[in-house]
C-alpha cells in the first residue's frame, strides 16, 4: 500500500475511518484532500476515465416507470467519492450522478436477436435507446439515437424505440402474401410504427414540460421475417445487412449533411470527417420536420447478420465491409451469439474513444426458421 | 392526506468556469384540510386597545365588530383567547385566563366580550406578544396563530423590548399584523410579521377591518398541514448563497436555517393550506470540466420529518453559448420582483429623509421594474405616490402632497409578488 494511501484511513476531522479512495468523509463530510483520492485521479489521466466510472445516468424522474428498472436489490450503492448514492440517482456528498440501468442495458428476447446500450465514456447520460423483439416468425429491431443538445432525449428516445417495437410486433402482417406484397405491406407498418415512435417522443415532452429545446431523437427499425428484412429510418442510425457468404451493404441512407454530400459527389472520407457530417436533417419529436421514414428493404439468399446501431458504433467504423470484419472478428470468439456480439462491438466502439453513445442491435437473419424464444 | 408538489424552473447549463446555479422551485400543496386536523390549533386574536383608538371613535368600533367577526370564523375545538393591548396586554376573553376550545357557546361569549372593549392608554406591542407566548404555552397546540391589530408605533416601551419579544415568539406561533390609519410604521410591523411567518398590511378605512379579519381568520383555518419546513441539500464544497420565498410574496429566509447535518439545512415556512409558493435558491458550486453534470441541489419539502416533495437543481457545464446565456424566464422574473421590493422600499425610505433625488431614482426604477414584470398592483400603487413619464425608462417625479395612507399601502405592498406569466 502506498504512502498516499494510508493517509484517509481515518477521517482527519472527526476521527471515523474512511475508505482509501473516498474524497469525503462519509460521517461528516470533510474533504480528504489529496491523500489517497487525488493521488488516484492523477494517476488514471485518461479522458473519460473519470466519466466512465462516476457519471452513469439515472432515468428522469418524470418517467421512471417507463425505464429499464433501477433494481439495486436494495443495498446502499457508493459513489466514486464515498458518498451514497440516493434514490433520486444522485450522490448525496458530492453530486455526481450514481449508477443507472439506463447507462448500460442489454436485451435478448430470443436466442438469435439480442441488443446492447450504452452510455459511452464521454457524454453524461445514455441517450441512444434500443427495443428489440421476437414474435413468431418475425423479429424487429429498433433503435433511437436523442439529440444531446436538446432536453431530456434520453427519455424520448427510449419512448419512442418502445412505441415503435410495440407496434410492429402486434402489427404482424399476412404471412402467406406473396413477397412483393408483403414488403408493400411492411412499408405501411413500418411508416404507421414510426408515427407511434413520433407520438411516444411528444408525449416525453410533454412531461418534461415546456421547453425552448424539446426532446428528439433520431429513429430506426427493421423488420425482418424469413427471407426479408425491411428498413425504415429518420436520422442517421444505420441498418446493414452482412451475409454469410461476405455480403456487406448498408441498407439505410443518413438523413444527414454528409450523405446529403456524398449524395452529391462527396467521397464518404471527406464527408464523414467535415465538423457537419454530423448534423442531422430529419429526426423525431416536437420540433419534427415530419414527412414519412425513408424505406428499404432487401430478400436475403443466404444467411447473415443484420445489424442495427447508432454513431457511437458506426462513426468509428462506416464502410459496410469495414464493419463486416469487425463483426466477424468479434462474432467468432462469442460463438456467434447476437448478445456477446453486440456486447464486442460496444466494447471496441468504447475502446476507440467511446466518444458517444453506442447501441449495436444484431439479428441472425435470411434463415427459414430463426430460433423462438420460449 | 395533502399532496405535494415541486416544479423546478432554472437553467441548468453553466459556461466554462461558471459556478452559481439559480433555480425557482414551485412547491403546490392540495387536500391541506383544515386547522387542528394534525393535533390542536390555537388562535390569539391581539387588538390595540390604547388611547389613540377612540380618534376617531369608529377605529375602536370597528376592533368590536372585526374581532368579533374573526372569533365567528374559529372553527369548534380550536384553542382561542382574545388579548386587548396598550401599554400592556390584558386579556379580554377568556374571563378567567388561559385559553378555551370554540364552542357555539364560548364563541358568542367571546363576541359579548369583545363589545367592551374600551381604549386608554399608550402601546406596548411586546408585551402583547408576549401575552400570546404566554398563552400559546399554556396549551399543547400543533400549529398556533394570532392576528395583531395596531394603530400607533410601540412608543410606550424600548425598541429593544419588542425586538426580544419578537425573538421569544419567533418559531412558536405565526401572527398577521394589520395597521389601522396612518400613524403606525411599517418596518415595525414587517419585521414582526416577517418574522413570524404572517402577512402585513395596511387598513386605511376602519370599515374594511372586519372583512379583513374574516379573511385572515378563514385564510388560517384553512391551514391543515400545521407546520412543514423547507429542507436543501447542496453538494460537499458548495454554498447556498440565498434562499428567498418569491411568490406569493417575499421573505428572505437564509439567515433563519438550522442544520441538519454538514449538507443539509432546513427552513421554516410554518402551515400551508392549499396554496403554491415558489423559492428562489442560489447555490455556488466549484467549477467542473466542460460536460460535467452535477446535481446543485435537492430541494425539499418536509412534513413531521418526512420528505413529501422534492425538486433537484441540476448543473451542466457546456460550451455551446446558446445554451448557456439563457435566463431562465422564472428566475428573471423573480429577481426583478425581489429588486422590486428593495427599490420600493428604499425610495420611500429616501423620501422620507427627503433626499428627493434618490427617492427620484429608486422609485423610476420601481416603475420599471413593475412594468417589466407585469405587476399592475405595484404600478397603480406607484401611480398614487409618482407621476410616472416613461415607465420603460424608468423616468418619473415625485408628487407634491401625496397621502401618508397611500405610501404606506404602496410599502406594505412591496413584497407581495406577481406569479410568472
Amino acid at each position: 500500500m502506498s504512502p498516499e494511501a494510508v493517509v484517509n484511513v481515518i477521517c482527519p476531522k472527526c476521527g471515523d475511518p474512511v475508505g482509501a479512495a473516498d474524497q469525503f468523509c462519509e460521517s461528516c463530510g470533510a474533504e480528504l484532500g489529496a491523500g489517497a483520492a487525488g493521488a488516484a485521479d492523477a494517476a488514471t489521466p485518461a479522458p473519460g476515465a473519470e466519466l466512465g466510472t462516476q457519471l452513469r445516468a439515472p432515468p428522469r424522474s418524470q418517467v421512471e416507470q417507463s425505464l429499464p428498472t433501477q433494481s439495486m436489490g436494495g443495498a446502499e450503492i457508493r459513489c466514486t467519492c464515498g458518498g451514497v448514492i440516493d434514490a433520486d440517482g444522485w450522490c448525496t456528498t458530492c453530486g455526481l450522478r450514481g449508477a443507472s440501468e439506463r447507462d448500460h442495458f442489454t436485451e435478448q428476447p430470443a436466442s438469435h436477436v439480442a441488443a446492447v446500450c450504452d452510455r459511452g465514456l464521454h457524454h453524461p447520460r445514455n441517450e441512444d435507446a434500443v427495443a428489440v423483439a421476437a414474435s413468431d416468425d418475425r423479429t424487429v429491431l429498433v433503435v433511437c439515437d436523442g439529440v444531446t443538445s436538446a432536453t431530456d432525449s434520453d427519455v424520448a428516445a427510449l419512448a419512442a424505440a418502445r412505441a415503435a417495437c410495440d407496434a410492429l410486433v402486434a402489427a404482424s402482417g399476412p404471412a402467406t402474401a406473396a413477397p412483393s406484397e408483403r414488403i408493400g405491406h411492411w412499408q405501411a407498418e413500418l411508416t404507421a410504427a414510426t408515427q407511434a415512435a413520433q407520438t411516444a417522443a411528444t408525449d416525453a415532452a410533454a412531461h418534461v414540460g415546456s421547453s425552448e429545446n424539446p426532446p428528439s431523437c433520431t429513429f430506426i427499425a427493421a423488420l425482418i421475417e424469413g427471407p426479408l428484412v425491411a428498413v425504415a429510418w429518420v436520422g442517421d442510425s444505420r441498418a446493414y445487412w452482412f451475409g454469410d457468404d461476405g455480403t456487406a451493404t448498408q441498407l439505410s441512407v443518413d438523413d444527414s449533411w454528409a450523405s446529403g454530400e456524398i449524395a452529391h459527389g462527396a467521397t464518404r472520407e471527406v464527408a464523414e470527417a467535415d465538423p457537419r457530417a454530423h448534423a442531422i436533417t430529419r429526426w423525431l419529436g416536437v420540433d419534427s420536420p415530419g414527412g414519412d421514414p425513408s424505406f428499404a428493404s432487401e430478400t436475403l439468399s443466404v444467411p447473415g447478420w443484420v445489424l442495427v446501431c447508432t454513431d457511437g458504433l458506426w462513426n468509428y467504423c462506416s464502410e459496410a465491409s469495414d464493419l463486416r470484419d469487425l463483426l466477424n472478428t468479434q462474432a467468432a470468439p462469442a460463438h456467434g451469439d447476437p448478445l456477446a456480439t453486440a456486447a464486442a462491438l460496444v466494447d471496441w466502439a468504447n475502446a476507440q474513444g467511446g466518444h458517444d453513445n453506442i447501441t449495436a442491435a444484431l439479428a441472425r437473419a435470411g434463415v427459414a426458421s430463426p430460433t423462438r424464444s420460449s | 392526506m395533502a399532496t405535494w408538489t415541486a416544479e423546478v424552473f432554472e437553467n441548468e447549463y453553466l459556461a466554462a468556469d461558471a459556478t452559481d446555479v439559480h433555480a425557482i422551485v414551485s412547491v403546490g400543496c392540495t387536500g391541506a384540510g383544515a386547522a387542528g386536523q394534525s393535533g390542536d390549533a390555537a388562535e390569539v386574536i391581539i387588538v390595540d386597545t390604547s388611547g389613540s383608538m377612540s380618534q376617531p371613535h369608529a377605529k375602536i368600533t370597528a376592533v368590536r365588530r372585526a374581532a368579533a367577526e374573526a372569533v365567528g370564523d374559529i372553527v369548534d375545538g380550536t384553542w382561542f383567547a382574545v388579548v386587548a393591548g396598550n401599554h400592556k396586554a390584558s386579556l379580554a376573553f377568556p374571563p378567567r385566563g388561559g385559553m378555551v376550545r370554540a364552542t357555539e357557546i364560548t364563541r358568542s361569549q367571546a363576541e359579548e366580550a369583545v363589545r367592551h372593549l374600551d381604549p386608554s392608554g399608550g402601546t406596548a406591542i411586546g408585551s402583547w406578544l408576549h401575552a400570546a407566548i404566554a398563552l400559546f404555552g399554556s396549551v399543547e397546540a400543533a400549529q398556533c396563530h394570532a392576528i395583531l391589530l395596531t394603530d400607533g408605533r410601540n412608543e410606550t416601551e424600548a425598541p429593544g423590548d419588542l425586538h426580544a419579544a419578537v425573538q421569544a415568539a419567533t418559531g412558536l406561533f405565526q401572527c398577521d399584523c394589520r395597521g389601522v390609519g396612518a400613524d403606525w410604521d411599517v418596518n415595525e410591523l414587517r419585521g414582526i410579521s416577517s418574522a413570524l411567518l404572517g402577512s402585513v398590511d395596511i387598513i386605511a378605512e376602519p370599515d374594511k377591518m372586519a372583512e379583513d379579519f374574516r379573511q385572515m381568520m378563514q385564510a388560517s383555518m384553512a391551514r391543515g398541514v400545521a407546520d412543514a419546513k423547507l429542507r436543501i441539500w447542496a453538494p460537499q464544497g458548495a454554498e447556498v448563497l440565498f434562499v428567498r420565498q418569491v411568490a406569493p410574496a417575499i421573505e428572505d429566509l437564509t439567515n433563519r436555517s438550522t442544520s441538519v447535518s454538514a449538507l443539509v439545512r432546513e427552513f421554516p415556512t410554518g402551515s400551508w393550506s392549499d396554496e403554491s409558493r415558489d423559492y428562489h435558491v442560489a447555490v455556488r458550486v466549484p467549477a467542473k470540466p466542460l460536460g460535467s453534470e452535477q446535481l446543485a441541489a435537492r430541494v425539499q419539502l418536509v412534513v413531521a420529518g418526512e420528505v413529501v416533495a422534492q425538486g433537484l437543481v441540476r448543473a451542466t457545464w457546456s460550451d455551446d453559448s446558446t445554451l448557456t446565456t439563457r435566463i431562465n424566464p422564472a428566475v428573471a422574473h423573480y429577481t426583478g420582483q425581489a429588486e422590486l421590493a428593495d427599490v420600493i422600499q428604499e425610495g420611500l425610505a429616501a423620501k422620507a429623509a427627503g433626499d428627493d433625488a434618490t427617492a427620484t431614482l429608486k422609485l423610476g426604477r420601481a416603475a420599471k421594474l413593475a412594468a417589466e414584470t407585469g405587476n399592475e398592483e405595484a404600478t397603480n400603487k406607484l401611480k398614487r405616490v409618482v407621476d410616472i413619464a416613461d415607465a420603460d425608462t424608468g423616468t418619473v417625479r415625485l408628487k407634491r402632497d401625496v397621502s401618508k395612507l397611500d405610501e404606506m399601502a404602496l410599502d406594505t405592498s412591496s413584497t407581495k409578488t406577481t406569479r410568472v406569466k
